[in-house]
């Protein structure tokens, strides 16, 4: 099967970047002339441009269509006003094997009650549409957009200039979006949200539209210093923030309650997906928690390695590892036995490759936020 | 962009190089690192693991690992020998083989003991290699 491709798939192709299949797209890892170190940099220090068009893009639509999500999804959408975006949840529901696991976590963003747009990841967009899309009352109608719709994510302390520079409002408090932004007569939605931990926007527009739009932020971005970046660096990024990873620290198999997302859980609604199993599980107390490892040197932590408690006994498994650019040091996300009695600061080891290798146990994020 | 393969020394399939260096006592010292498509499929390398000097190797067994953000490589002995020196500088500087793969991101020098000449005269050249690289 041949991968699906971005409509700015051409112009990566032609700055060089290295592509590999995301989940069925044909995504830019890294940039000649750039590179994962670099391209992280770039986004800590200046600004960096994503293209993310294999994230999934769908709207629900038609009378009560955010009261129907808010009874599907985990996060309360009483929390937030229109024009306001949401990180949100959807797990597997009551009286499924697994339920309270995690089909997807995505980021919605509520237009008013009968319009809503949400962003879920290229792998799981399919199977949250089906989800919706089979249990919708009459009326409400979920569309997906995923081929129209590009996403360019534009992120860094330089970002709010860039924006500016091509006439795009970025004047937004944390998780707000608007549709006002005009390109060249283009809509684009602009929206203050991210997976850097850096001062972002996450930029909606018409995929036809999209390669005039990413001409243009890397022209007006010149100045400051802008790189376009792939999803090596995204991933980095994301994990020097202790952000989850669907597939990661996130799945069927774990839920909010371990993955300690609970704070995207709406407990007090009278309905989501998976509620009662999530309730008896927090009441119950979680079996295993995420937590975040941290090497004394470049040693990396691997996704899949044992986590080793006193006496090499395992103890967990990390999620995710990568080599922190920030902290110059090998840095990981594991899930670890509750019953181990794992806390902040201990000492454990990780299995690489039949090498165990010192590691503390730190909460994320591994370096300070700065997305306000 | 085409990555380099210089003709002064040979190759694996597995994308090391190899050098003879010169001859210490009964034994020839062979110079060993990744290739420059090696480095650049990784992209940037991070942590390096090497063998102890005075370790055994030998063809086709892992001495050591090179790692990017991203993926771990293992590195592949090209010759038998006893490791006799390890390019300590990449502890801190792992990104000198991106840099310079074939000069200063060296990795370790193997010892091979006998009398056979070349020990590296079996292995790839470079038109060999360059057009395994090619067909890759």
């Amino acid at each position: 099967m041949s991968s699906r491709t971005s409509s700015l798939h051409d112009r990566h192709v032609a700055a060089g970047a290295k592509m590999a299949d995301f989940s069925g797209w044909s995504m830019p890892i890294e940039y000649a002339g750039g590179g994962v170190l670099a391209e992280h940099t770039a986004v800590r220090q200046a600004v960096g441009l994503f293209d993310v068009s294999h994230l999934g893009t769908a709207t629900v639509r038609g009378p009560g269509a955010a009261a129907y999500v808010d009874s599907c999804l985990t996060n309360d959408l009483s929390r937030i006003e229109p024009g306001r975006a949401q990180y949100t949840l959807c797990c597997l529901p009551d009286g499924e094997p697994d339920a309270g696991g995690v089909v997807d976590d995505l980021i919605l963003y509520l237009h008013g009650p009968d319009d809503v747009l949400l962003v879920p990841n290229a792998a799981n967009a399919a199977e949250v549409l089906r989800r919706l899309s089979e249990r919708a009352p009459d009326g409400v109608t979920v569309t997906d957009r995923h081929e129209e719709i590009a996403v360019l994510a534009l992120q860094g302390p330089r970002s709010p200039q860039v924006l500016a520079a091509v006439g795009l409002p970025g004047e937004l408090p944390y998780m707000a979006f608007t549709d006002e932004g005009g390109h060249g007569g283009d809509e684009v939605t602009v929206c203050r949200t991210g997976y850097t931990g850096e001062h972002g926007y996450e930029l909606l527009v018409a995929a036809e539209r999209a390669g005039a739009l990413w001409d243009a932020l890397l022209a007006a971005g010149e100045a400051e210093g802008i790189q376009p970046c792939g999803l090596g660096a995204r991933d980095t990024l994301r994990t020097e923030m202790g952000y989850p990873l669907h597939g990661h620290e996130l799945s069927r198999e774990i839920t909010p309650n371990q993955a300690r997302s609970g704070w995207a859980v709406g407990w007090r609604k009278p309905a989501f997906w998976g509620r009662e199993a999530l309730l008896a599980e927090r009441e119950a107390g979680a079996a295993r928690l995420l937590w975040g490892l941290q090497a004394p040197g470049r040693q990396i932590p691997r996704p899949g390695m044992a986590v080793l408690g006193a006496g090499g006994a395992a103890v967990g498994t990390v999620t995710s590892g990568t080599f922190s650019p920030t902290l110059r040091v090998g840095i990981g996300l594991a899930l670890l036995d509750t019953a181990a009695g794992v806390a902040e600061g201990a000492e454990l080891a990780v299995d690489v490759r039949g090498r165990p290798q010192p590691v503390r146990v730190v909460k994320p994020p591994f370096v300070a936020p700065n997305v306000r | 962009m085409p990555t380099e393969v210089p003709d002064d020394r040979r190759y694996t399939d597995q994308h090391e190089w190899a050098l003879v260096q010169g001859s210490e006592g009964a034994g020839t010292v062979v110079r060993v690192g990744i290739t420059d498509h090696a480095q650049d499929a990784l992209g940037d390398i991070v942590f390096v693991q090497l063998p102890e000097v005075g370790e055994e190797v030998s063809p086709g067994s892992p001495m050591g690992e090179v790692e990017s953000t991203k993926s771990v490589s293992d590195v592949y002995a090209p010759v038998a020998g006893v490791v006799a020196a390890i390019n300590t500088a990449l502890a801190d500087a792992p990104e000198t083989i991106n840099a310079d793969p074939y000069g200063e991101g060296w990795l370790v020098e193997i010892t091979v003991t006998g009398d056979d000449g070349d020990p590296t005269a079996g292995m790839l050249d470079a038109d060999a290699y360059q057009a395994l690289v090619d067909a890759s």
